[in-house]
């Protein structure tokens, strides 16, 4: 008994978080189309957050590169699954097996995550020496550059022009069945000694190589799974909103996603999920005040000016940054109650 | 309340102090004094605390606990820029010349907190006849002196505030036999001037040799003091510096 | 003769705009290790504050925007970067980020976000000749405005006290403070004159493009941060010569790649970033005490 009973501790983060998840799209099913969306868009968001965790939460170092990734993982997707028809026609210049190539939407989603993990494992070879500073600078320097190339290389992906026609496929319970494996897709790996070496030398780099970590491995087996992440999450992306368009992998999302994660606690996956959440939700009362609210006793509608919601979205990232670093799960994975004993667990070394 | 400080009280007055980084206490319970006038040595082996002392003085690190008096006001920890303008010049340890900056440049930081510009010239021009060596380099970047130059140096531009109170920290490392030797002929200079000295150093003998008194700091506590002299003619000064049971540990 | 007039004119005025933005971030990276995002909203807002003066005397216009940035530059140090100056480089890369991003939307809330044409400098709308070459009189002023202010820059910080005590701080600041430099002071008047420099470097390139939108300052300030690594992370002479290195070589390879090529030009400018950092991490020109810490 006491075994199962401290397996299902140690799992216990895994099965709520999954329970949210599963939870939030059987609420959502049953409200207007309207909202769904914005419920499968969050929970396409949430896919792209873990991606992000993954790599910031257990090496500690800045990566400003994953929305870059996310665009190589839509791109691929959409040119492997959308009906050769169309790709003759926006994309004559492509060569023949990949304008004739039609898979599967899944098939193109993991496609994408595949891209991506290996362009990581090329770019992060090198790239996973940095710290600090240094790869903060060159991981955004990675954005700019799969934004360029992406956006110019109009044979291949249509260059600044919209991309359309992208197999439509992201429902409510696609997105969230995504959603719960990208989950466990990050517990497992944060379970893993790999994970927790990495998280060693997240604490104390020096103490961790003298220890025998393989630091430079580790980070690169983390920058790649992240990769994969945010690749399928990218390819989820472009198939709910069925266009794509390059503009729509920069800095805007980069600084969302950030948000999120940092406003949730960067250092536990429940940050991830959480942030997601509080920031999902905080965007949409934005958005509804923005749009306009009738008062029941004045027959007049008040909205907040138009821009106000963006505002105070950054506002309250730097506020956290600022007062509260460490989020809003402050690193604590969330868990039952009942079967906790000294307090949540701590999926983090103990300093 | 401020007290005046007179020959009969200290100049700087340690009670009790308690330094922690983290989960490791680093001092625990210090309690020491400087005399106007004085030379005052710390000697322990590394690790033993001394630089966090001198760090607690000068406002580099936070107390957890304990007073630090100096000329009868007591001293706020984190506010690093006052410390030199109350009269308390610490040599840090490592030395730490501005490195891109000239030797000149060096000694004019030093001046930082003086309005008169003249006697500062002056007096840099006097260190020049004591140091022709620095004098010829006035204009060469000081990171490109040897170890001993650079010790004179820091030593130089810390005197140059005009301070009632020199630190150094660890004035020694890293110098040759013969150099040391000239550096601890500065500060012999500096005190027949009047000036008080408070110098941590793991070189116990000739700490010893340069101060009035004496502390022996291992593991975060005094475990011997006194006047030099007498230390070092103790028997259980060996002990109390490597860290052994000793009948005087307290 | 007269093409390469031409783009030496180009590319010296491009160069010096990014050698002068690269100096803004420079200055507040040598002091206080931070990558300050949000320098390309000290240059929007200067931008702005011109456009809305477009009436008035170039004078007023000019001294309104660069006590508008001043202000604005050490109103963000005192509110959003002082309580991070202990914290690990990357919160503070997040921090400058969101920063930078908060600016930016306050801006499209307050102004919107479409574009507006300003001219604040008509009378350089010519071209004067120069040994029989038509050279446009803007590019020559921005050339010479920038080799001024960089000329008066090197001799404030090399002959004046102050400036030795912000050269200090920026080798090792907590020596600096030790010896009485005032920490506060100097790294707010590193902001103050970044901001000025922001002012500066959107009035000569508010006339050079003839609008100005809420991303105005990005595009310059992005490249003046690959300037400034290549230069010499905390060098401010290696981010003033990375700056022109910059400029000089967009130029020529704008002029001189074939067209199909020319949009991965900047793509490659972002390889030599990362190429640097991590061949050469201290950059062309390193900073000598970026090392020291008390």
């Amino acid at each position: 008994m006491a075994v199962i009973r401290d397996m299902l501790r140690r799992i216990g983060p895994l099965l709520l978080l999954i329970a949210i998840v599963f939870a939030i799209a059987w609420l959502a099913s049953f409200a207007g189309v309207v909202l769904q969306r914005r419920v499968i868009f969050g929970l396409v968001n949430l896919v792209a957050v873990v991606g992000l965790y993954i790599f910031m939460g257990n090496s500690g170092l800045l990566n400003f590169s994953a929305v870059g990734f996310m665009a190589i993982g839509a791109y691929t997707s959409a040119l492997l699954t959308m009906l050769p028809t169309m790709k003759h026609t926006f994309l004559p210049d492509l060569p023949l097996w990949l304008g004739d190539a039609h898979l599967p939407p899944l098939a193109g989603a993991f496609a994408g995550g595949g891209v991506a993990a290996t362009v990581a494992l090329v770019v992060g070879w090198p790239l996973m020496r940095l710290t600090g500073i240094a790869v903060g600078i060159a991981t955004l320097s990675l954005l700019i550059i799969i934004y360029i190339v992406i956006g110019n290389w109009t044979s291949l992906t249509g260059g600044q022009q919209s991309l359309m026609g992208l197999p439509a496929y992201v429902g409510l319970w696609t997105s969230a069945l995504f959603a719960a494996g990208a989950i466990l897709l990050a517990f497992v790996y944060q379970e893993t000694r790999f994970a927790l070496a990495l998280r060693a030398a997240r604490e104390d780099e020096v103490a961790a190589r003298a220890s025998g970590v393989h630091v430079l491995r580790e980070r690169l087996t983390a920058f790649v799974l992240a990769a994969f992440v945010s690749g399928v999450g990218g390819a989820l992306f472009g198939h709910f909103i069925g266009t794509l368009r390059v503009e729509s992998f920069y800095l805007d999302p980069t600084f969302l996603f950030i948000s999120m994660l940092v406003v949730g606690g960067m250092r536990s996956l429940s940050g991830a999920v959480v942030g997601t959440l509080v920031i999902s939700v905080l965007t949409e009362l934005l958005r509804l005040a923005e749009a306009g609210v009738t008062l029941p006793f004045a027959a007049t509608k008040v909205a907040a000016p138009a821009g106000l919601g963006d505002v105070l979205l950054a506002a309250l990232m730097l506020l956290i940054i600022l007062f509260r670093p460490q989020g809003i799960t402050a690193g604590r994975e969330i868990s039952f109650p009942l079967f906790a004993r000294e307090g949540s667990r701590k999926l983090t070394p103990q300093t | 309340m401020t007290a005046t400080a007179n020959s009969s009280s200290p100049l700087l007055s340690i009670d009790g102090l308690v330094v922690r980084y983290g989960q490791i206490t680093a001092l625990s319970e210090v309690s020491l004094h400087v005399d106007e006038g004085e030379v005052v040595s710390i000697v322990g082996p590394n690790g033993a605390g001394k630089s966090s002392l001198l760090g607690a003085i000068a406002g580099l690190v936070q107390p957890a606990g304990g007073r630090i008096a100096f000329a009868g006001e007591p001293v706020a920890p984190r506010a690093l820029e006052r410390t030199v303008r109350r009269g308390i010049a610490l040599v840090p340890e490592g030395r730490h010349v501005f490195g891109g900056l000239t030797v000149h440049e060096n000694l004019m930081l030093g001046a930082t907190v003086r309005n008169d510009r003249r006697v500062v010239d002056d007096e840099i021009a006097r260190f020049f006849d004591i140091f022709p060596i620095l004098g010829e380099r006035r204009n060469e970047a000081a990171g490109r002196l040897s170890g001993g130059e650079q010790q004179m140096l820091v030593i130089a531009r810390a005197l140059l505030s005009k301070p009632r109170l020199l630190m150094l920290d660890e004035p020694s490392l890293g110098l040759a036999p013969k150099v040391t030797d000239r550096v601890y002929e500065l500060l012999a200079e500096i005190r027949a001037q009047g000036l008080t000295i408070l110098v941590v150093e793991q070189n116990a003998p000739r700490a010893l040799k340069a101060a009035n008194r004496t502390y022996v700091l291992n593991g975060g506590r005094v475990r011997l003091a006194g006047p030099s002299a007498t230390l070092a003619a103790d028997p259980d000064f060996e002990a109390a510096y490597f860290g052994l049971r000793t009948e005087a540990a307290s | 003769m007269q093409m390469i007039i031409q783009v030496l004119a180009d590319a010296f005025s491009l160069g010096g705009l990014y050698a002068l933005t690269a100096l803004g971030i420079g200055l507040i990276f040598s002091v206080m290790r931070l990558a300050n995002f949000a320098h390309a909203e000290f240059v929007t807002v200067g931008a702005y504050v011109l456009f809305a003066l477009s009436g008035e005397p170039l004078v007023m216009g000019v001294a309104a925007a660069i006590l508008a940035t001043m202000a604005l530059a050490v109103l963000t140090e005192r509110l959003a970067f002082r309580p991070l100056r202990n914290a690990d480089p990357a919160t503070m890369l997040i921090s400058s980020f969101s920063v930078s991003m908060f600016l930016q939307r306050l801006l499209v809330f307050l102004v919107g976000s479409r574009i507006k044409t300003l001219d604040p400098l008509p009378m350089l709308n010519n071209a004067v000749t120069i040994g029989g070459v038509q050279v446009s009189s803007l590019k020559l002023v921005t050339i010479i405005v920038c080799a001024v202010l960089l000329a008066g820059l090197t001799l404030f910080l090399k002959k004046t006290r102050f400036g030795l005590q912000m050269r200090a701080a920026a080798e090792n600041f907590t020596m600096s403070r030790l010896v009485g430099v005032r920490a506060n002071t100097v790294i707010a008047a590193a902001f103050a004159l970044s901001g000025a420099l922001a002012a500066v470097v959107a009035l000569l390139f508010a006339a050079q493009t003839g609008f100005v939108q809420p991303r105005f300052g990005v595009q310059l300030v992005i490249i003046a941060f690959v300037a400034t690594v290549i230069g010499g992370l905390g060098n401010l002479f290696g981010a003033a010569v990375g700056g022109f290195l910059v400029g000089i070589v967009s130029i020529l390879l704008q002029a001189f790649l074939p067209p199909e090529l020319r949009p991965f030009r900047e793509a490659g400018l972002f390889l030599v970033v990362i190429l640097v950092l991590l061949v050469r991490p201290q950059g062309l020109f390193p900073a000598r005490g970026l090392k020291e810490r008390v």
